[in-house]
């Protein structure tokens, strides 16, 4: 046993030791006085004789003094916190990194960040277009009908480091590589935007594209910018792992790279400290998969999140704004909702009572479902509000093709055809929202002229695949589009009808009214011409009534105030408010 | 023949009279049985009274709701979402429904899932449990081990696998829930027939001849219908509750037509904000299911043989 005397000077000597050790090892900052010795400037007054005259001079003279500072020492210096940017998105997991496949909203978001393409959209604003891999805008010329671009490549863009091939410098060979993959219906979704186009290295650093049908360039610069199918690819890094482990192992030259994936869970992003643009800000991008708002919403909220994928509501808008140190961005692009009817089936086939559904039909109450500023009435199928050659109220109105609600109209249309009793049709609809509201809005209205519709509530997948088999006489699609050539092309060319064509794409309408008009526009070079045959178009489609065109859905994210995405948020194509170098979190 | 059927303690009249008095007496003391009857009773009541069917389906007319004056179908999107007041007590949906003829007509499929597939369930379990502990041997040990697969999974992910293969619908789900209730009504009826075919009333209709179809139909399904019934009532609530589990996500009825468990799904995502969306079809089914459970608790007390010993 120790006697009371030693037992009394071990707790002493540990108290001290805690104290010490409390001290040493104390991560917390403080603030201590220490005295410096510095040299400052001073001016003195000298009395000095000057022919014979005493006088007092003025004269500056460096002096040593001891000075009092207070410093912040730390006894161990702090590990730097890194600063990852949390995001959360709606969807359930991720689909695809290789951005050639990249469809899905969320897929297009990592594209984003990961990949550069020759040109860029302009971050927050899609509708401008500037250099990205390029250094300049390309010119183009006319060589034996043929047109050419040529695109000078920046110097010094790496491409990510990965397990198989350590960071090199991004080439024309690359960019030759890239755009033949994308050109490629194998390997890529976007094949059938780049038929016609031969692409050559030059040298390292010039590249050539040649397109046997000269377009202009509206048409051909979204082909070569940060989206889909203009995503540029690292060819020795793709051909080191092959395109399936591409998919999930993506290296491209963004400002992010990918560091790990976690399925249903998350993909991380490390920040390229090789950016050609600059080291990004953030360290780090935490993209994480949560498709229940609620969860999204009481992630933010805590502090768990630094920025929500939100609920296209103006409700959820207007009451996640009046939350403290929480800001709601509502943002283009637009998406467009369009309800395309089947001119092949019974009693779609007739224009009677394809107009007589449009006049039954109220777009401000489709409208309501959403609520501005989510979304907005769209008159045409290309969305006037976003791009050349949509058609606005005005000039529908003019042309008398509003359409306006007019269910006694409407009523006498159907008699008219000879189904003075309506009708009744069988169609999918997605889970979805922005389908499901949609749908269930259109059974309700057109129920009020005896029109009625059974709907049966499919997964969204699902969806996608069954109305590409024809399933549906009415389909209603959502969905963004970069131009209007690519909007007509893809839902009204007789080369994408459903199931038929030879290369089936969306034209669920089976209507093949525009083909000329749509291929002459194409290949116009004056601009304004162009966008007057695409609204040509649309106006011969409105008058027949093969599609009725309801809404544009705008972006919700809501964040924290600390984000600063560093740009304006105006629109993005890939839907998302986008991460880029300049990003933020400001504590 | 008629002396040995004399002797099965189900027909004897004198003895009858008198136990169904006491099972009346043993209900009526029974206060939260008599809770659960008048809650059950109260949505079906509001059921069947929703809109005037009875009258318009003989008429040839379009039925015109009863209880509430809104038809459940009708939208009002500029108005979506709006708080109870005195025109609409329960609100307004995400469509602009009103919520409150939503639920009235909403009962309807909840009972029609409800009562159908424990009928359905019912019948199947009841007639494969009874032939099994009959006829014993190696056809009992197949249906019965059969019947312990299908038992080994939790029901929803069973109504979850039938209607991957079926399909949504309403029919489909009572279909659905009623495969899934079936074993345990078979396990049931397989215990009580092992237990009734060793009594000296059997035995002696076998004696004088009677086959397996009149034995089981007329000696042993009465005896065990008690225990049945109060398997079905109790069941009946986890129908219901399945109901609502399949078409929260999203495998029930298809739209527009009500559904509570649709209706509470479509209430989530305005859970912060428009909270009745969600919480009014929540609270009916659980007065319905409390209603069922309760009322299924009181007919044990009264009909299970056990009890009553």
């Amino acid at each position: 046993m120790l006697s009371k005397k030693t037992t009394l000077i071990v707790i002493v000597l540990l108290a001290v030791l805690a104290l010490i050790a409390a001290q040493c090892g104390s991560a917390t900052p403080q603030t201590v006085t220490v005295v410096e010795t510095v040299t400052v400037i001073e001016t003195v007054e000298v009395v000095k004789e000057v022919e014979g005259k005493t006088v007092t001079v003025v004269e500056t003279v460096e002096v040593v003094k001891e000075v009092e500072k207070e410093v912040v020492v730390t006894a161990t210096p702090e590990p730097k916190e890194k600063v990852v940017l949390r995001y959360a998105d709606k969807a359930a997991d991720l689909g695809t990194m290789d951005p050639h496949f990249a469809a899905a909203t969320n897929d297009r978001n990592l594209a984003d960040m990961i990949f550069n393409g020759l040109l860029r959209y302009k971050p927050g604003d899609g509708s401008e277009i500037e250099p990205d891999l390029a250094e300049a805008m390309p010119e183009q010329e006319i060589v034996d009908g043929k047109q050419v671009w040529t695109f000078h490549l920046r110097r010094g863009v790496l491409c990510h480091p990965s397990d198989e091939v350590p960071a090199y410098e991004l080439t024309s060979e690359d960019v030759v590589y890239s755009l033949q993959k994308s050109a490629n219906p194998d390997r890529s979704a976007y094949a059938g935007e780049y038929d016609g186009m031969t692409v050559e290295a030059v040298d390292p650093y010039t590249v050539k594209i040649t397109l046997d049908n000269p377009i202009s360039p509206v048409l051909f610069f979204p082909k070569v910018s940060d989206y889909a199918g203009g995503f540029i690819v690292c060819k020795k890094a793709i051909e080191a792992m092959g395109d399936e482990g591409f998919k999930t192992h993506p290296v491209g030259t963004g400002p992010f790279m990918f560091e790990s994936y976690s399925a249903q869970d998350k993909v991380m992003l490390t920040a390229n400290e090789n950016y050609f643009r600059g080291r990004p800000q953030l360290d780090g991008v935490e993209y994480r998969y949560m498709p229940e708002l609620n969860s999204r919403e009481l992630g933010l909220l805590s502090g768990e999140l630094d920025v929500i994928n939100g609920a296209a509501e103006g409700v959820w808008v207007e009451r996640m704004n009046q939350k403290e140190g929480i800001r709601v961005d509502v943002y283009g692009v637009g998406e467009v909702a369009t309800i395309h009817f089947n001119t092949s089936v019974e009693p779609l086939d007739n224009k009677l009572v394809r107009q007589a559904i449009a006049y039954a039909l109220d777009r401000d109450e489709f409208l309501a479902l959403f609520g501005e500023p989510v979304a907005a009435n769209v008159y045409s199928q290309v969305p006037a509000q976003f791009l050349a050659g949509g058609l606005t109220k005005k000039e529908v109105d003019d042309l008398g093709l509003e359409y306006a609600l007019d269910r006694d109209k409407a009523k006498a249309l159907l008699a008219e055809a000879g189904y003075p009793d309506g009708f009744s049709l069988k169609m999918i609809s997605s889970e979805r929202e922005s389908y499901l509201k949609n749908y269930q809005s259109m059974q309700a209205q057109l129920a009020e002229v005896g029109i009625d519709i059974e709907i049966e509530v499919v997964d969204h997948s699902s969806m996608h695949k069954l109305i590409r088999q024809d399933v549906n006489p009415i389909v209603i699609y959502v969905a963004w589009r970069p131009n209007a050539d690519v909007y007509l092309t893809r839902f009204y060319h007789a080369d994408s009808i459903v199931v038929t064509a030879t290369k089936p794409d969306t034209n669920f309408s089976h209507y093949t009214g525009i083909d000329d008009l749509i291929e002459a526009a194409r290949i116009e070079l004056d601009a304004d011409k162009q966008v007057e045959m695409w609204k040509q178009a649309q106006i011969q489609l409105l008058d027949e009534m093969i599609s009725y065109p309801l809404q544009y859905q705008n972006q919700v994210t809501a964040r924290n105030i600390n984000v600063d995405f560093g740009h304006e948020l105006k629109s993005v194509l890939a839907l998302y408010p986008q991460i880029t170098e300049n990003t933020r979190i400001t504590k | 023949m008629s002396q040995i059927q004399a002797q099965s303690p189900v027909v004897h009249p004198v003895r009858l009279r008198s136990q169904r008095q006491r099972m009346w007496h043993t209900f009526l003391s029974n206060r939260p049985a008599i809770v659960g009857l008048v809650l059950v009773i109260i949505v079906i009541l509001a059921a069947v009274f929703a809109d005037n069917w009875f009258i318009a389906l003989p008429r040839g007319e379009d039925p015109t709701p009863l209880i509430t004056t809104f038809d459940p179908l009708k939208q009002d999107a500029r108005n979506r979402l709006a708080e109870p007041d005195a025109e609409h007590i329960m609100g307004l949906d995400s469509y602009g429904r009103d919520t409150w003829a939503r639920i009235l007509y909403g009962a309807r499929v909840s009972l029609a899932v409800g009562l159908g597939s424990v009928l359905l369930g019912g019948v199947l379990g009841t007639f494969v449990g009874t032939l099994a502990g009959y006829i014993g041997g190696k056809t009992e040990n197949i249906i019965m081990r059969a019947v312990d697969v299908l038992m080994a999974f939790p029901s929803l992910i069973m109504g979850l696998m039938v209607l991957a293969v079926l399909g949504a619908g309403l029919s489909k789900m009572i279909l659905a829930i009623g495969i899934v209730l079936s074993p345990t009504f078979a396990r049931v009826a397989h215990g009580a027939t092992l237990t009734i075919k060793e009594n000296d009333f059997v035995n002696a209709a076998i004696a004088v001849g009677a086959n397996r179809m009149r034995i089981l139909r007329v000696h042993i399904l009465p005896n065990i219908l008690g225990e049945l019934i109060v398997l079905g009532s109790i069941w009946t609530a986890t129908a219901i509750r399945v109901e609502a589990n399949l078409s929260f996500i999203g495998l029930g009825v298809s739209p527009p037509t009500p559904a509570w468990g649709s209706m509470i799904r479509d209430g989530t995502q305005h859970l912060g904000y428009a909270p009745w969306v969600s919480i009014f079809p929540g609270v009916a089914i659980l007065i319905t299911v409390l209603g069922f459970n309760l009322l299924g608790d009181g007919l044990r007390d009264v009909l299970d043989p056990r009890l009553q010993q």
